[in-house]
């Protein structure tokens, strides 16, 4: 008898009983739930924000930082500089003929929540002439755009759900007065969370002379490194020049960084419960069952199918946990909308985190089953035969 | 305690089955330590902050406050002491190496004595190029007391055109748990005279003293609507309102308790199911004990000793290993998350108790109902 058969024979045999040892397998099902459902429902978090981070950006965007900048924040780019970039070779044009791009700046507005009327900040960017075409799934929801040099405000679908005082028609309390909110805009991106306004009348407002960075569409995605050289080279600028789908990527992984050492930490803590749990079932299950083992191994089941079966049952209940944990953790938080720090996005479980949860379960279910299964291997004939 | 023997035999008969249980129970604990730890840290925090301290910010980060503020809040009916401090934020050598520097004058260190020592304070007030930082930035850096290093400002021009600012470290304090993560002091007069004219005069905070706790609150809306409809609004809060705001709409209190519970629910589980297999495999000698005139109450006390001794000494193991995990996250953790380090106070270790007596019964309620439905006669028979 081939050993495959014999592995899906003791395995069916193993799944058969199951129903004897029901409250026993709970343990492991439960075990991983917990841990699948914590892990899931906390990575919903950074995994929403990586993903909104990662879909604002056409692939022939670039941005340009001032060297050494990690954040868009804590960039400056003087006017001056501004200027030599934006008409730097590379750089694609619109159809008068004018460069596709544009000098920005962040900032903070106090805002309240909607849900708690705590204090908290609201990310304001600013367009110039390009910015909207720059952003090519930028779309008007309600209202209308602002006019290029009033003080006009507008806000993304996110921002206007989350803070106080946020709707079409409302005003925000700027250095130099209050501004009308106009219009209302969606882009399925980091966007969403913000309010815009016009690049000039915004700078004279906070009293700034300078942009934190400039947007660019290069004429082909090719011609990247040559514009990065050719930047980076020039000594009149202090700049670094990246792809933004690259400086995205990093951006967002440096927020998570942190949050990924909370969460892992906590899920590798209750992970290693559910391990005891799942050893100390299938220690029983293998104790309860040693006289059937021994029959199947008295007519000549060898050792190896009888041991892997007692994983493959760990792994089929801890998977099982570990789905229905992470159906928990989608049905609860997907697409529910969120943040971290400034950032608003909708919380994410996607299909690779339910890969995952998977992985997890199989690793705690070997580690946890391993042992089970070396003293089911073990069991003589004698032995066995002889427990009660 | 004359029935020490019994719960012992019953505890060592599966030894591997008694093992295991005591390591997730103590694996439960450890997370439930960090957990109710960090809330722990956190309540220290907001009781320890001032009621009579007022924060003063620019209500719009950019444009910064001119020192006429602090001159201004100064005079204000009510206000003991003021004093002013700027950042700078930078890196040292390579842009990963993130730093952060604050400058204040002389009345800083009388206002946050418990912020930052007071001889400290005074070692930077007489020497510009002084700093003074706490081990954690001290380790961060790599530095000791009386190396010498620079920080590089992307966004801040020195009036020479630099960006660099050298420093040299004229002491290091231990960290101080309210005020997690890295700090590195300075002198208010090296920053301002180092910046170009146009820049100087400038500040990032006002800290005040308020003469009367009481009074802060509305003090601090009096400054906000002072400079309301100046060039330069302010936002004003007292310390006590600021830690009392937690971190936006995350409330980790309840985040922190619901993990901590999960936690325990997957171990009650296990230990419940220990406990019935156990009870199970054991009815003959259960029906021989009440044979012998052990009543029902005292073979329910035998379950439950048997079921408290892994959870209370796994909850007090837990406790321990959170408590040395707790002392390693610093070291874990990348600088300048602002994350405080969970403390084992006596509350939580009360807490654990609470729990771990709460999880003994909770997995000897269904072997208990067993037990007192006990027939005698069938479960000696069933062994023989």
């Amino acid at each position: 008898m081939s050993a495959m058969r014999q592995i899906a024979i003791v395995s069916l045999l193993n799944f058969q009983n199951l129903r004897q040892r029901f409250w026993q397998s709970l343990v492991i099902v439960a075990g991983m739930a917990c841990v699948s459902g914590v892990l899931l429902s906390l990575l919903s978090v950074t995994e929403g924000m990586q993903q909104a981070y990662q879909r604002s950006g056409d692939p022939r965007n670039v941005i340009i930082v001032s060297h050494g900048s990690l954040r868009e924040d804590n960039s400056s780019i003087p006017r001056d500089q501004a200027r030599i970039i934006m008409n730097a070779q590379g750089i694609a044009r619109a159809s008068d003929g004018s460069p596709l791009a544009d000098s920005g700046f962040v900032t903070g507005i106090p805002v309240l929540s909607k849900k708690n009327g705590a204090t908290a900040h609201v990310r304001l960017a600013t367009f110039g002439k390009m910015g909207v075409t720059l952003r090519p799934t930028f779309h008007l929801v309600a209202g209308r755009m602002f006019r290029p040099g009033t003080h006009e405000l507008m806000v993304g679908s996110m921002a206007q759900s989350k803070f106080k005082g946020m709707g079409v028609g409302d005003k925000v309390t700027m250095p130099n007065g209050q501004w009308p909110i106009v219009g209302m805009f969606a882009t399925g991106d980091l966007l969403d969370g913000i309010l815009v306004g016009d690049t000039e009348p915004v700078l004279q407002a906070m009293r700034h002379n300078s942009y934190n960075a400039v947007i660019a569409r290069l004429e082909a995605p090719g011609t990247f490194p040559a514009f990065r050289t050719a930047l980076t080279k020039n000594p009149a600028l202090t700049v670094d020049v990246m792809r933004l789908s690259d400086w995205n990527m990093r951006t967002s992984a440096d927020s998570a960084a942190f949050s990924h050492v909370l969460i892992y930490g906590v899920s590798i803590i209750l992970a290693i419960g559910a391990l005891f749990g799942c050893f100390n079932t299938m220690y029983a299950a293998v104790e309860t069952r040693g006289r059937e083992i021994a029959t199947l191994r008295a007519i000549g089941y060898g050792s190896f199918p009888v041991a892997l079966s007692v994983i493959l049952e760990a792994s089929a209940l801890s998977v099982a946990g570990s789905l229905i944990g992470a159906m928990i953790a989608w049905s609860l938080y997907n697409g529910v909308q969120g943040d971290l720090g400034w950032d608003l996005f909708k919380l994410t479980v996607s299909p690779a985190m339910f890969g995952m949860a998977i992985l997890w379960a199989i690793a705690v279910s070997i580690l946890g089953g391993l042992l089970p299964s070396l003293r089911a291997a073990r069991w003589t004939v004698a032995d066995a035969l002889r427990a009660r | 305690m004359k029935y020490f023997p019994l719960i012992w035999a019953a505890l060592r008969r599966k030894p591997i089955r008694t093992g295991v249980t005591f390591l997730s129970v103590t694996v439960a604990f450890t997370l439930f330590g960090l957990m109710i730890g960090l809330n722990a840290t956190m309540d220290m925090m907001k009781q320890r902050a001032h009621a009579d301290r007022i924060w003063t910010l620019a209500r719009f980060e950019t444009t910064g406050l001119p020192i006429t503020v602090a001159r201004q809040i100064a005079e204000l009916p009510g206000i003991k002491k003021n004093s002013v401090m700027i950042y700078l934020a930078g890196y040292v050598g390579d842009p990963k190496n993130r730093a952060f520097v604050i400058f204040f004058d002389d009345e800083y260190g009388k206002i946050f004595p418990d912020q930052v020592p007071p001889q400290q304070a005074d070692l930077i007030r007489h020497d510009r190029t002084a700093v003074v930082m706490n081990r954690m930035a001290a380790e961060a850096l790599h530095k000791k007391v009386g190396d010498r290093f620079t920080i590089i400002s992307p966004q801040t021009n020195r009036a020479d055109g630099s960006k660099n600012w050298p420093f040299k470290i004229a002491g290091i304090y231990d960290d101080i748990p309210q005020f997690p993560g890295p700090m590195i002091s300075a002198n208010y007069e090296y920053y301002d005279k180092s910046v170009p004219l146009a820049e100087q005069g400038k500040i990032n905070e006002v800290d005040s003293l308020a003469a009367d706790p009481a009074q802060a609150a509305a003090l601090a809306e009096r400054i906000d609507s002072l400079f309301a409809n100046s060039g330069t609004p302010t936002r004003s809060q007292t310390e006590k309102q600021i830690y009392s705001q937690g971190f936006g709409d995350i409330n980790v209190e309840a985040l922190t308790r619901k993990i901590a519970l999960i936690g325990l629910l997957m171990i009650v589980m296990l230990t419940a199911n220990v406990i019935a297999q156990s009870v199970r495999e054991r009815l003959a000698e259960f029906a021989t004990l009440k044979t012998f005139g052990f009543s029902n109450t005292r073979l329910i006390g035998l379950v439950m000793a048997e079921a408290a001794f892994p959870s209370l000494l796994g909850a007090l193991c837990g406790l321990v290993l959170a408590r040395w995990l707790a002392l390693q996250l610093p070291a874990v953790l990348p600088p300048g998350t602002g994350i405080p380090a969970p403390t084992m106070t006596s509350a939580v270790f009360l807490w654990a108790l609470v729990c771990a007596c709460g999880l003994a019964m909770a997995s000897t309620v269904l072997p208990i109902a067993r037990l007192s439905r006990l027939d005698i006669a069938a479960a000696l028979s069933r062994s023989a």
